[in-house]
């Protein structure tokens, strides 16, 4: 499988902040979603990759060119949804657009009106009128009208109700149909990726924590309950984070065979991202 | 594209752009009405002033509102480089609004006096060291701390500009006379041109290295 986007080494530091040797791949065709704490590091990754902030060091390469040195040719590939639009907001939808478009050397206008009509948005609404939700399906159409190969969305699900993020989801899925097509995007609401993702990236302190396969990831980890008494300095090493009660623990684990081969009365469950994610975050392992 | 992005300045601002176009339209005759000894070239440098300086502040004013907007745009193949000479084109196309205005002007009040050359190259002059030192130091410094700067300069504009005009400053003008007048405003365009370049290059080298939000 090609690589659309490939970060090697990317380091940036600000003030108490850094991104340290931070190093993945994104495969053609996928759905990756990049996770981890507020703070973690996800939003200046990806404003790196966009070239918003001046990385420090390292290599990012977008369909096997340097973004450094093709950027203009390399943007107009990627179509951008940043968390809570980014637009004039005293400026009507159509207006805005006017501004965006012409950056674009592949702009469709026969997309964007149909994405429009599709979103039942009004183009001469105002910005600022928008809700939460039209704002990300603005947001959407404006990304989506210049044959985009990857797009790059930055927590786009964020504040959004259910029903919104079900349909992003759903738009989202029909854009990987057309195929030759890749989505990168941010998000701390990790049950969104449960149901769409196809690759997962931690990222913690600004470091990778893993890149995996979504379904590898989540057949690898597993919770464990079991009585605390089988808990001992060996078997605690089999687990990423163990927490106690008086009642037992809950150990999270991705060595499960070793662990039912020690502690053969334990219960073991399937994990949801958010655990795994958890189980790596500091303060989220007790 | 630069077009394009000069258009966007001229949206963000739309509630006050008439204003001040109007505003450009009547100093040169209020003044002929009030103050006619200082109408003529003086009238037009004040309404160049007021026109290009007033709509430079609220389209950063409107930056300021929603700097995340510019963010979006330098993430779209807009290059940053395009981001700044807008900027530039901005006030200069402003400033041509402003000759027009003052050229018609000039048929209609006849006691303004003639529509001249080296007034429209000496005023582009003045505008072009002012935006060569105020752009980049926007784009260094941020809006709010660079405006202080330029209410200064507004407020102090109605009471320097005349006292200027009466400045003896010793130096021999017939050197400048002696110079044919093509040649003149040949040196003046070409200097003007220079300092807007530089500038320019400077701000796109400030720009280039911000960070954005």
């Amino acid at each position: 499988m090609n690589s659309i986007l490939e970060v090697s080494g990317l380091n940036k530091s600000y003030g108490d902040f850094s991104l340290d040797e931070v190093t993945f791949s994104l495969p053609e065709g996928c759905i990756t979603g990049i996770i981890g704490v507020n703070g973690a590091g996800k939003t200046t990754t990806l404003r790196s990759i966009l070239g918003l902030t001046k990385k420090n060091s390292g290599s990012i390469k977008l369909f096997g060119s340097e973004m450094e040195h093709h950027e203009r040719e390399l943007k107009n590939r990627i179509g951008i949804v940043l968390d809570d639009g980014y637009f004039y907001d005293e400026l009507t939808m159509a207006e805005m657009k006017d501004v965006i478009a012409p950056a674009y050397s592949a702009w469709s206008e026969q997309d964007y009106k149909r994405y429009m009509n599709r979103f039942s948005l009004d183009p001469k609404q105002r910005i600022n009128t928008l809700s939460k939700g039209m704002r990300m399906k603005y947001a959407l159409a404006l990304a989506l009208s210049h044959q985009a190969e990857l797009l790059i969305m930055d927590e786009p699900t964020s504040g959004l109700d259910p029903l919104i993020r079900s349909q992003l989801l759903t738009i989202l899925t029909d854009y990987m149909n057309e195929g030759g097509k890749g989505v990168f995007f941010s998000t701390h609401i990790t049950s969104d990726l449960d149901k769409i993702a196809d690759m997962l990236i931690m990222i913690d302190h600004g470091k990778i924590v893993f890149q995996e396969e979504k379904d590898t990831l989540l057949d690898s980890y597993r919770k464990v309950k079991g009585d605390t008494m089988t808990l001992n300095a060996d078997t605690r090493k089999l687990f990423l984070s163990i927490s106690t009660t008086e009642f037992g623990f809950t150990g999270i684990t991705n060595q499960t065979a070793k662990v039912q081969k020690c502690m053969p009365d334990v219960v073991v469950e399937r994990l949801t991202i958010e655990d795994i994610m958890l189980s790596h975050v500091e303060g989220g392992r007790e | 594209m630069l077009f394009h992005l000069i258009k966007k300045d001229f949206m963000i601002v739309k509630k006050y752009v008439l204003l001040m176009l109007a505003v450009a339209i009547l100093i040169p005759p209020f003044m002929l009405w009030r103050a006619p000894e200082f109408a003529g070239p003086m009238s037009f440098l004040l309404s160049v002033i007021f026109t290009v300086f007033m709509l430079l502040q609220y389209v950063s004013m409107k930056e300021y509102q929603y700097p995340k907007a510019s963010t979006l745009l330098c993430a779209t193949p807009y290059p940053r480089s395009a981001l700044v000479k807008s900027k530039y084109g901005f006030c200069i196309f402003i400033y041509a609004f402003c000759c027009v205005v003052y050229w018609i002007e000039t048929l209609v009040f006849p006691n303004l006096g003639s529509f001249s050359f080296e007034m429209v190259l000496v005023v582009f002059l003045g505008i072009s060291i002012f935006l060569g030192i105020y752009l980049p130091i926007q784009f260094k410094l941020g809006y709010e701390k660079t405006k202080f700067f330029f209410v200064i300069i507004v407020m102090a504009s109605p009471f320097l500009l005349p006292q200027l005009s009466k400045l003896n400053i010793g130096f021999d003008f017939s050197v400048i006379h002696s110079i044919p007048d093509v040649l003149l405003y040949g040196i003046v365009a070409i200097f003007s041109l220079i300092i807007l370049a530089f500038s320019i290059f400077v701000s796109t080298k400030i720009y280039s290295q911000v960070d954005l939000a």
